[in-house]
């Protein structure tokens, strides 16, 4: 009964995991049959490689900021919302809808939102008397505005899962609360939170392997650019391995970007894993 | 004034998010309805003078979305078929069957939800083009055929069937298959339901793998079309693109909005319980 599955996800999941690691130690070119042992050649060339730190730096700033901040504007909108309000189910269409639209789309609605000429966003912002921005052609924006249409496309899913998960908080503990005078805020911090704290865990694994996702806005909003200050390891895998046709280093690059995400699951199921306060269990 | 602000904060704060969340939605449908120089004349306002419906006709004339329509549904199709064979006898077995090692390979099951297609996509490529797959629907599908999260989903519903049911049913001479065909996946359509919308979602607005094994026009998606036209247009032309791009997101939102409930529960309780 495992074998249709485990035919798939061999050939498709491990396969290629090991197979990455073993292009890494070679010199392969796509689509030349010629293939040289490097041994740790391609590594200590990534070492020296700026490009290849700096797009990994890009990395980790989208991915530690994104989820943070897509979840705390989750968790506001659910505390929001997890009241008896009218017109609640049009407002969680309204947060929500972005996770059905292709990242594609999303991507290059956004460049047109971004346009520092006739843009809206540089109209909004010129309205208000703040300066315009170059956006995506300013090397220092053009990840935070990635970063902000993350939140924008992201936030509506986690916030329906925190959503779930605050429906069943007991009511009587807000109560208490409210007469002992607790703060609306400290509720938040002092109830909510831990209450939910395995969904919030939950979701922070989520966002991390949403944060993959990134490859698809960089290709089409910036193509990396400018000046490299979009480029994340993903795309420097692909633009390695198709426009260098340099696989062994790709994969190289490729099996760095593993370790990053092994890393980083490892790191939040210590930390957050580790604080997460489950319910008579 | 006190208590009426008490009473209805929420919706102080929460209507200008809505608007702010739907704006670039709003943003799509009023430029695919402009004309070209209301686009780039920060004069002319909000809203076109005039709507200009021959923007749609004249999007769609320009590559063959009709193709794409087609072949997203049969990707996507395909790919949610295979999935629900296969995620269903994984999940049986780890639920319902014992056997050495469940737990070891139940774990590399759950390895693939840490490296989807985005962190394996380069060997991927390589394996896809040895076995021959290059530029056909097939090579969008494979990938995708076993599930993980599926699989964890769904041996997470069928732990909840009782076992009493089923062992009727084997006292009735049913064997596996037949006892999971009747007992258990009647009771875990609504998990089957979740699992076949969020990976409906998922597969329908691909854009990365299909972008690297697609190279003529008879295997496109709808994603990868829109991204080609994008490129094509470059930005000059954002009334035809945002047209086409209301085009490509319609389906998937006149859905949602159909059936709203469904999609709502569906990634709400995905992964809990």
């Amino acid at each position: 009964m495992l074998l249709p599955s485990l035919v798939f996800l061999a050939l498709f999941t491990y396969w290629p995991i090991l197979r990455s690691i073993w292009f890494s130690v070679h010199d392969v070119m796509l689509g030349s049959n010629e293939i040289f042992f490097l041994g740790l050649e391609n590594y200590t060339r990534l070492l020296g490689d700026g490009l290849f730190w700096k797009s990994f730096a890009n990395t980790a700033i989208y991915t530690v900021l994104t989820i943070p901040l897509s979840i705390l504007c989750a968790l506001l909108l659910a505390v929001a919302l997890d009241t008896r309000l009218r017109g609640m189910a049009i407002y969680r269409s309204a947060f929500f809808y972005p996770v059905m639209i292709p990242s594609v789309a999303a991507g290059m609605v956004w460049v047109f939102l971004y346009a520092p000429g006739y843009g809206p966003i540089n109209g909004a912002m010129a309205a208000l008397g703040l300066p315009r921005l170059e956006w995506l052609y300013d090397s220092a924006w053009a990840l935070p505005a990635i970063i902000v249409m993350s939140i924008w496309k992201y936030s509506g899913y986690f916030m329906l899962i925190l959503l779930a998960a605050l429906q069943l908080v007991p009511r009587d503990l807000y109560e208490a609360a409210r007469l002992d005078g607790v703060s609306p805020l400290r509720q938040l911090i002092h109830i909510t939170v831990p209450m939910i704290s395995p969904t919030l865990y939950f979701v922070v694994v989520i966002g991390v392997l949403h944060s993959y996702q990134i490859f698809d806005y960089v290709f089409v909003m910036t193509q990396g650019g400018p000046a490299d200050a979009t480029n994340v390891l993903t795309y420097y895998i692909y633009q390695n391995a198709f426009q260098f046709q340099d696989i062994g280093y790709a994969a190289a690059v490729a099996n760095c970007l593993l370790l990053f995400i092994i890393g980083l699951i490892g790191l939040v199921s210590l930390t957050l894993g580790r604080r997460v306060h489950y319910l008579g269990k | 004034m006190r208590p009426l602000l008490r009473k209805h904060w929420q919706h102080l704060v929460l209507f200008p998010l809505a608007l702010l969340w739907l704006s670039p939605l709003l943003w799509i449908v009023v430029t695919s309805l402009k004309t070209r120089t209301e686009v780039f004349d920060p004069a002319s306002g909000l809203l076109p003078r005039a709507a200009q419906w021959t923007n749609y006709p004249q999007a769609l004339s320009i590559a063959p979305f009709d193709t794409y329509l087609l072949n997203s549904i049969f990707v996507t199709g395909g790919i949610i078929l295979a999935q629900l064979v296969t995620i269903t006898l994984a999940a049986y077995a780890f639920a319902r069957l014992r056997f050495p090692g469940r737990n070891l390979v139940f774990g590399l099951f759950l390895l693939q939800i840490m490296f989807p297609i985005y962190a394996t996509f380069l060997t991927n490529f390589v394996t896809v083009r040895e076995l021959g797959l290059m530029n056909s629907l097939w090579a969008l599908m494979v990938p995708f055929v076993a599930s993980g999260y599926g699989t964890f989903m769904l041996r997470q519903a069928f732990r909840q069937v009782p076992t009493e049911l089923a062992d009727a049913a084997r006292l009735d001479g049913c064997g596996h298959l037949s006892t999971l065909w009747h007992v258990y996946l009647p009771l875990v359509k609504p998990t089957l339901v979740a699992f076949a919308i969020i990976s409906v979602v998922t597969h329908w607005n691909d854009y990365m793998w299909p972008l690297l094994v697609t190279n003529s026009e008879s295997v496109r998606t709808l994603p990868i079309g829109l991204g080609l036209l994008a490129k094509a247009d470059s930005g000059a032309d954002w009334t035809r693109l945002m047209a086409a791009t209301v085009v490509v997101v319609s389906p998937l939102l006149l859905l949602f909005v159909i059936f709203q409930r469904r999609f709502v529960d569906s990634f709400m309780h995905a992964g809990l319980k």
